[in-house]
């Protein structure tokens, strides 16, 4: 549905270099990286209100490079809603109407859907200020669905709501998108929600796109120290590969095959690792002995620091096996995870 | 900021000197010709078509601000470009320039040694002594403030309403008619205002253009050269109790409709 | 603090000095000097105050040029504190100023009324003496003069015309060419027409000689009978009158046709009478005020007249021998 190609963007203090993506036809698409990545200036670009430098955008087939924005049938939700505010809800959603031809039965019909699928019948004749968040990034979906545009643009659409209606607004999207045939691009933050939305997932990095895949691919093989990082991989550690082992440092890892040409990184999550107070007798090839240099609190599980031969692992653990196994700083314990948890690259 | 803090009190006095420093001289000059002086002056047919030619001219050089000023207010609220600042500066050089200036130069272009004023000449058009030629100086004078405060009202607008309408299939010129310009027409109505106030008390940039036909402030200062203060006092009276009230009105009336919505 | 208290006592005193302005008690005449004079001599007048604040440092001119009549109500009406008052027509500081606000009258220059034009106005190289009072008929001619409830020289153009129906013997000429000058071509002081004329706002404008002379600008001379310079066609002149204002508004008067006589006088208790008698010692002094007079085109006379043996005994003793009695 979209195809971007040699994309290059010069906007201010904001560019784009060579990107290329493609975006299959009904996708949930996500973009993710750090502040700054580029993301919402991808996003604007394909919507046709930022100009390009080079490169080849298609949007359903056709040519889109210089189209202007109301000629893309591209549709665009911003975290802060931009609802017209001297209109009622009711004339918001219905505001693109006046530029599609749509013919009137069916735009009633499709009016009538949208305001049930998001509750939105009470609140039809109110002005967008009398709205609390989540009523308004309704009415923002629903203006914006309600032309059946090619693609949505959504630019981190639940980071302004309260926490009880992110999730309610996240089952909506997931609903909106089964029931129609438009194309979802969305930028987002949050892995949880990248993680039960996306079909594929984009991470970008100062203005370059750093890895595309699915959900799995990325969380768990992560082509680059950069994406590992981003992801949460917290133990990234450059080796020596001998054979099926890794070195780092003092400790000899077992990866259980051999490395294919090139790669120089190991990678396991924090939630691979497995803590005990004795040496497992388990299948898990990799089993070390360390001291713990560090517990953190974050929020609703712990993350440990376990130095073992000059090298420091992260696991986590929950707030309840922490206490059940009564574990403090400067004791010794044992960590272990499976070979098949490891990331080469 | 505490009632009983000398900050406080230091700034209320300031505040009370600068009512003091307006209205002192204000009310004097409004009480001083008695009422039936007053009265006389406005059967007086002078006075009331130069009141009139004021008010009306004045709202010319508002209309015409309004015309061409929105579309520039637009472009430097919305875009950034090699050489803004300086563009903003132009259209702050009115205010800077003294006011017998901008009338003599005027003048200097309008007349037939400039190829502008030759133009005009074969044309018809006669800027010396004319309506046409009031319309052009206080139009000159009054444009900055209505750029200026249109501008503000457009940059309070943030441009991704503006996005959202155009993905939604609306032109450029579609968005500004039904989203843009309605969001800001209070902006556009106190620029319209602010225009009309600087336009009607302009005085030293018309009168070197047109000393005849006589706008109020020019019939003003010809009574009290000719024959003082008494003469002339009451034709300020009224001319400031109408632009007053005329104000006050188009205040009140974006008030109640700001209320409203 | 005691810095600020020591700063603050400092800026009282110098204020307080600097506000005490050199009283008249000093030998040489000094401070303010306020002269209200008639358009016409911008010119000369400038020269002069520069030549006068050579000679007397201390003294700093100021003036203010406008129409004679226009000056002559700031001093009676507005009580403007002025020293001397000039005006293009010394008639009308007999008829506004004498005897409240001045004694006496010297009539100390003449000039005349011409017809100015540039290179640009319409139909430049084709008028000339003869026809001049067609060429400001046609429609397409912009022509003005000045206010003449203001400015002399603006009932003086209007006299011309009067004078000009009767000369060329042509009745409804003055009527058929004021039908071409709307209100719109008026203009309070006959100076800023000038201006009007080098940019191309208007072809023609009535002026006095000097002007034209001193701002370089094509002129068409009348004839003497009409042109009110020349006082033997007093007579002749006096055939022409002009309703102007009179001193409150909705008054009258009536002035008649005479030949352009500049006068000076010294107003009643002057701010600072010292200067202003240096001043006029320097003016009606044949190689000062009446040579620079002379040199920019405006015939003085030579000497200073005044109309009665009194008005002489009244001027101050130092002038008295500077001027005759003639009428």
């Amino acid at each position: 549905m979209i195809e971007v190609k040699e994309l290059f963007v010069e906007l201010g203090d904001f560019r784009l270099d060579n990107i290329n993506v493609a975006i299959n036809k009904n996708e949930f698409f996500v973009l993710m990286g750090p502040t700054g990545a580029g993301k919402t200036v991808l996003l604007e670009v394909i919507a046709g209100l930022i100009p390009v430098r080079k490169g080849y955008i298609s949007i359903g087939g056709k040519n889109a490079t210089t189209l202007p924005p109301e000629k893309r049938g591209v549709g665009i939700v911003y975290q802060d809603y931009c609802l017209f505010p001297h209109m009622t809800v009711k004339e918001n959603i219905n505001f693109g109407l006046h530029y599609n031809k749509i013919k009137k039965g069916i735009a009633k019909d499709r009016f009538k859907r949208l305001v049930q699928n998001l509750n939105l019948g009470h609140l039809l004749n109110r002005l967008p200020t009398n709205l609390s968040g989540g009523e308004n990034q309704r009415v923002s979906l629903a203006r914006a669905l309600m032309i059946e545009p090619l693609v949505l643009l959504l630019d981190e659409p639940l980071s302004a709501l309260d926490h009880r209606f992110r999730e309610e607004i996240r089952e909506d999207l997931k609903k909106l998108h089964r029931d129609s045939d438009t194309t979802f691009l969305m930028v987002t933050h949050d892995f949880a929600e990248a993680i039960s939305l996306a079909d594929r997932v984009a991470v970008m990095n100062e203005g370059r796109i750093e890895q595309t895949g699915t959900t799995e691919e990325i969380f768990r093989k992560p082509c680059s120290t950069f994406v590992a990082d981003f992801v949460g991989m917290k133990n990234l550690f450059a080796v020596k590969f001998c054979g099926t082992e890794a070195r780092i440092n003092y400790l000899t890892i077992d990866v259980g095959y051999s490395p294919p040409e090139g790669c120089s990184y190991i990678a396991v999550r924090p939630e691979d690792i497995v803590l005990s107070l004795k040496k497992l007798d388990s299948s898990m090839r990799n089993a070390f002995s360390g001291t713990i240099k560090g517990l953190i609190d974050r929020g609703f599980y712990y993350e440990v620091w376990i130095e073992s031969a000059e090298t420091i692992f992260k696991a986590t653990i929950t707030k309840r096996s922490l206490f059940e196994l009564a574990l403090s700083e400067g004791m010794n314990v044992f960590f272990s995870f499976k070979s098949t948890a490891l990331h080469l690259f | 900021m505490k009632v009983k803090e000398p900050f406080f009190w230091v700034n209320i006095s300031c505040g009370i000197i600068i009512m003091v420093f307006i209205l002192l001289p204000l009310l004097e000059m409004l009480t001083a010709p008695s009422l039936s002086m007053v009265k006389e002056t406005i059967k007086d047919k002078d006075v009331v078509r130069s009141i009139w030619l004021s008010i009306y001219t004045a709202g010319l050089a508002a209309l015409f601000s309004f015309i061409f000023g929105t579309p520039l207010a637009y472009i430097l609220a919305r875009t950034n470009f090699v050489g803004k600042r300086l563009v903003e500066s132009i259209v702050d050089l009115p205010i800077v320039i003294p006011h017998p200036v901008v009338g003599i130069a005027i003048l200097s272009v309008a007349g037939k040694n400039h190829w502008i004023g030759e133009i005009f000449s074969d044309v018809g058009i006669r800027i010396m002594g004319s309506v046409t030629g009031i319309v052009v100086v206080l139009t000159f004078v009054g444009l900055p403030f209505y750029v200026n405060a249109v501008k503000s009202g457009f940059e309070n607008i943030s441009p991704r309403l503006e996005n959202v309408s155009r993905s939604l299939g609306a032109s450029m010129t579609s968005t500004f008619f039904r989203i843009t310009f309605p969001l800001a027409w209070r902006s556009i109505l106190i620029g319209i205002i602010m225009c009309s106030a600087r336009a009607i008390s302009e005085f030293g940039a018309v009168v070197v253009v047109a000393y005849h036909p006589m706008i109020a402030p020019v019939l003003i200062y010809e009574r009290y050269e000719a024959y003082g203060l008494s003469y002339s006092q009451p034709v300020a009276v009224w001319l400031v109790s109408i632009c007053l009230i005329l104000f006050l009105v188009l205040r009140i009336l974006t008030l109640r409709k700001g209320k409203s919505s | 603090m005691k810095k600020l208290l020591k700063l603050t006592c400092l800026l009282i005193v110098f204020a307080c000095t600097a506000m005490a302005a050199p009283s008249s008690t000093l030998a040489e005449p000094s401070g303010k000097l306020v002269i209200f004079h008639a358009g016409s001599l911008s010119v000369p007048f400038e020269a002069m105050e520069k030549a006068f604040e050579a000679k007397y440092p201390k003294v700093d001119v100021l003036r203010e040029a406008g129409g004679s009549q226009a000056c002559a109500r700031k001093i009676s009406e507005l009580k403007k504190p002025c020293d001397l008052m000039v005006s293009a027509d010394f008639k009308v500081i007999d008829k506004l100023l004498i005897p409240t606000y001045a004694n006496w009258n010297v009539r100390f220059a003449t000039n005349q009324l011409v017809l100015c034009y540039t290179d640009k106005s319409k139909y430049a190289n084709i008028i000339n003496e003869n026809n001049w009072h067609e060429i400001l008929q046609k429609k397409d001619v912009i022509w003005g003069h000045s206010d003449p409830n203001l400015d002399p020289c603006g009932y003086r153009s209007l006299m011309v015309l009067q004078l000009a129906e009767k000369y060329y013997k042509k009745p409804g000429l003055y009527n058929a060419v004021i039908a071409n000058r709307p209100k719109e071509n008026i203009r309070p002081k006959s100076v800023e027409l000038i201006s009007l004329l080098q940019s191309g706002n208007m072809d023609y404008a009535w002026e006095y000689r000097s002007v034209a002379v001193q701002h370089k600008l094509r002129y068409i001379s009348l004839p003497d009978d009409i042109n009110l310079g020349n006082y033997k066609y007093d007579d002749f002149y006096s055939q022409a009158v002009v309703k102007v204002t009179g001193k409150e508004p909705g008054t009258f008067m009536d002035i008649k046709g005479d030949s352009c006589t500049y006068g000076i006088t010294l107003v009643k208790n002057p701010p600072n009478e010292e200067a202003a008698v240096a001043f006029l010692e320097y003016l009606l002094d044949p190689k000062g005020g009446l040579k620079v007079l002379d040199d920019m085109g405006q015939p003085p006379f030579v000497p200073c007249r005044v109309s009665t043996p009194e008005m002489k005994k009244a001027l101050p003793v130092k002038l008295q021998d500077k001027v005759e009695v003639k009428n």
